[in-house]
């Protein structure tokens, strides 16, 4: 099924959780709304089901005008953020709970239900768990069956909040290459909301990107992560170095017809700063203060002879020993061509004249 | 090193001693001012043999008494279960202006004298009362007649229930509710399959709390029943009368109903305190 939002706006009281959201989603996206706690994704999410009424714009489904309908007419899987289970039924009776409140007509024989059920469990992993209690499972258990709860309706959205907030880092890890089998699997369209960016651009086909009840980004993750169109988004997203104001002067090799002011941001991710022991066109002395070299990236704090401005550059481990290691007190060339600059929204870079980029020399060896 | 083993000693003994003062008052309170009275009530009851203890229970104005005790109770404890639900549900799942206010209310049974809330009962309904000509019209008979005993019942025992479920239900938030819904639950199976079984040890504690206050209840009961003999007696008006007609053996074995009463009650609440966790 697929879901469009139009103008979509929430507001508690005198305090706007949401505000006019636009929001296509085609059937069978795997959709993250991600964004910092408080951001209105939670929401966002509950006006989809209709566990909250909007207060202007439009829902649609499949095209269809439901922003009226109830949350019983939507039928979408919803999945909250601390499960929900029914603490006083087993866990087949949470799963097979859905079946069971059907108007008789629609209601499935009992051996019906019962062997949905099993399928279901089956498929969550909870074979012979089935007359458990919900306290008797862990965290990723309860998610789980929370999932295969919401499955068993057949809902043609399934929506979830937060499914691995509550879970440790093991755990969670498992959880996302599980679920997002499972999407490709069943193929339903789903909705899910994260703080987490990583766990956002692992799981996801499409990110959301939203801050203070807006969207500020929708893409596909490399998409977001690569063209940030806010720096909300930069700096949201992944590690980030910021510069401000007059002292970006010194980042920029084009040269500057007007001066910087301080609304002014410039924003590079580590990796795509250039390093080198030796001077190169257009790059900076810097000296290293810090080295951290766990992990397949080595990442390395440096401060700027010129301006004493501290950023953080990070590089593959392969070319990290192609330059010798590094430590405390090195002093190398740093180059930041990819420095984007934001005008508080909006993006400054196109208004510098752009060298010919052959006549840029880039120190290729150490780019990451 | 050895000076401070003793002083450690000395902390000890003075911590022993406090807890045994304070175990020992306590005790000696609960003795003085519960235990002592029940047997009390038990002996001044039995003196005249277990003859007389049940004649005393048996006679038409005791039985009246008894009986009407029960009804007030039967019409009062459900009413009061069935407004309590719904007043801790509104209360707890809905954001609405006057909320505050609305559980101030729900306390004044509890804050206000009975015998207040009976004469608050009897201006309403009384001859001289607000609705009092409008009552005589469609000659309907409320203050000295049972609806008056039932009223003033309703109004006293209003709190037990709602008190019991807000806070277990605000506790519980209505994410289970709200689950059931999506998968497909109408309002009446969600109640019924989720919010029920979540909330029946609170609702049984609550009922049976209300209960015993319901066939206890003299101040407010008092004043509208006009004492008629074997009509607008409650059990605990009728053991006043017979008190005060130096029939001693007689009110004391009413009362003493009235103490067992109490005594199931409390050994009621521990089971379903127990069994609710
Ligand atoms: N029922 C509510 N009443 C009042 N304010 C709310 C309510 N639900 C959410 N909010 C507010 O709306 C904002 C967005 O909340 P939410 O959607 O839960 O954010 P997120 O899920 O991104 O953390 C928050 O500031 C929160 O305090
Ligand atoms: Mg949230």
């Amino acid at each position: 099924m697929s879901i469009v939002l139009k103008g979509l706006s929430k507001t508690f009281g005198q305090f706007p959780a949401v505000k006019k959201v636009e929001l296509e989603i085609p059937t069978g996206d795997f959709v993250a709304l991600l964004g910092p706690s408080g951001s209105g994704k939670t929401t966002l999410l509950r006006l989809i089901a209709g566990l909250e009424g909007p207060n202007s714009g439009e829902i649609l489904f499949n095209g269809e005008d439901f922003t009226a309908k109830s949350v019983k007419e939507r039928k979408v899987g919803f999945v909250f953020q601390h499960y929900a289970l029914f603490k006083h039924m087993t866990i087949f009776d949470n799963i097979a709970f859905g079946l069971k409140v059907r108007p008789r007509k629609h209601r499935p024989s009992k051996e019906a239900i019962n062997s949905k059920v099993e399928e279901l469990l089956k498929l969550v992993q909870l074979e012979g768990l089935g007359e458990r209690y919900p306290s008797q499972l862990s965290g990723g258990q309860r998610q789980r069956v929370a999932l295969a709860r919401a499955l068993a309706v057949e809902p043609e959205v399934l929506l979830l909040d937060e499914p691995f907030g509550a879970l440790d880092a093991k755990v969670r890890q498992e959880l996302r290459g599980w679920l997002r089998e499972l999407h490709q699997k069943l193929n339903i369209t789903t909705v899910f909301v994260t703080h987490d960016q990583e766990e956002a651009m692992e799981m996801a086909d499409t990110v959301v990107v939203m801050n203070n009840g807006r969207i500020e980004q929708t893409g596909s993750p490399e998409n977001v992560y690569e063209n940030p169109v806010t720096p909300f988004v930069y700096s949201f997203l992944g590690r980030v170095n910021e510069f401000r104001g007059n002292s970006l002067e010194n980042y920029t090799p084009y040269g500057v017809d007007k001066p910087f002011s301080d609304k002014e941001v410039g924003y590079i991710r580590p990796h795509e700063i250039g390093l080198s022991r030796t001077f190169v066109n257009n790059s900076y002395p810097a000296e290293v203060s810090h080295v951290n070299k766990v992990g397949a990236a080595v990442r390395i704090e440096l401060r700027r002879l010129d301006t004493d401005d501290l950023f953080e550059a990070e590089l593959s481990a392969e070319k990290y020993n192609i330059m010798g290691g590094l430590k405390r007190g090195d002093q190398l060339f740093a180059e930041f061509q990819n420095l984007v600059i934001f005008n508080g929204n909006t993006l400054r870079n196109s208004e510098f004249e752009l060298p010919p980029s052959n006549l840029v020399l880039r120190p290729e060896e150490v780019r990451s | 090193m050895k000076s401070e083993l003793v002083s450690r000693q000395k902390k000890q003994s003075t911590a022993s001693i406090t807890k045994w003062v304070l175990i020992g008052s306590a005790l000696s309170f609960l003795g003085i001012f519960i235990l002592v009275p029940l047997i009390a009530v038990f002996t001044e009851a039995l003196k005249k043999g277990v003859e007389l203890y049940f004649l005393a229970l048996t006679e038409p104005e005791a039985l009246s008494a008894i009986k009407l005790t029960m009804i007030t109770a039967a019409i009062a404890v459900p009413l009061n279960t069935l407004f309590g639900l719904i007043a801790a549900w509104a209360i707890t799942k809905f954001e609405f202006k006057g909320k505050n206010m609305l559980i101030t209310l729900i306390d004044i049974p509890f804050a206000v004298s009975p015998v207040i809330a009976g004469l608050v009962f009897v201006l309403l309904f009384g001859a001289q009362g607000v609705f009092g000509p409008l009552l005589a019209a469609y000659n309907i008979k409320i203050i000295f007649a049972v609806p008056g005993i039932v009223i003033a019942t309703i109004f006293i025992t209003f709190p037990f229930v709602v008190r019991e479920l807000i806070p277990i239900m605000q506790e519980q938030g209505s994410e289970e509710e709200l689950a059931a819904l999506t998968l497909g639950a109408s309002g009446w199976q969600m109640f019924r399959k989720v919010t029920l079984p979540n909330i029946k040890w609170g609702v049984l504690y609550g009922v049976i709390l209300c209960n015993a206050r319901a066939m206890g209840e003299f101040g407010a009961v008092s004043v509208v029943s006009g004492h008629i003999r074997g009509l607008t007696n409650t059990l605990p008006l009728h053991v006043e009368i017979l008190y005060n007609e130096y029939n001693f053996t007689a009110a004391f074995a009413c009362a003493s109903l009235l103490a067992i009463l109490a005594l199931f009650t409390l050994f009621l609440k521990t089971i379903v305190e127990k069994a609710g966790g």
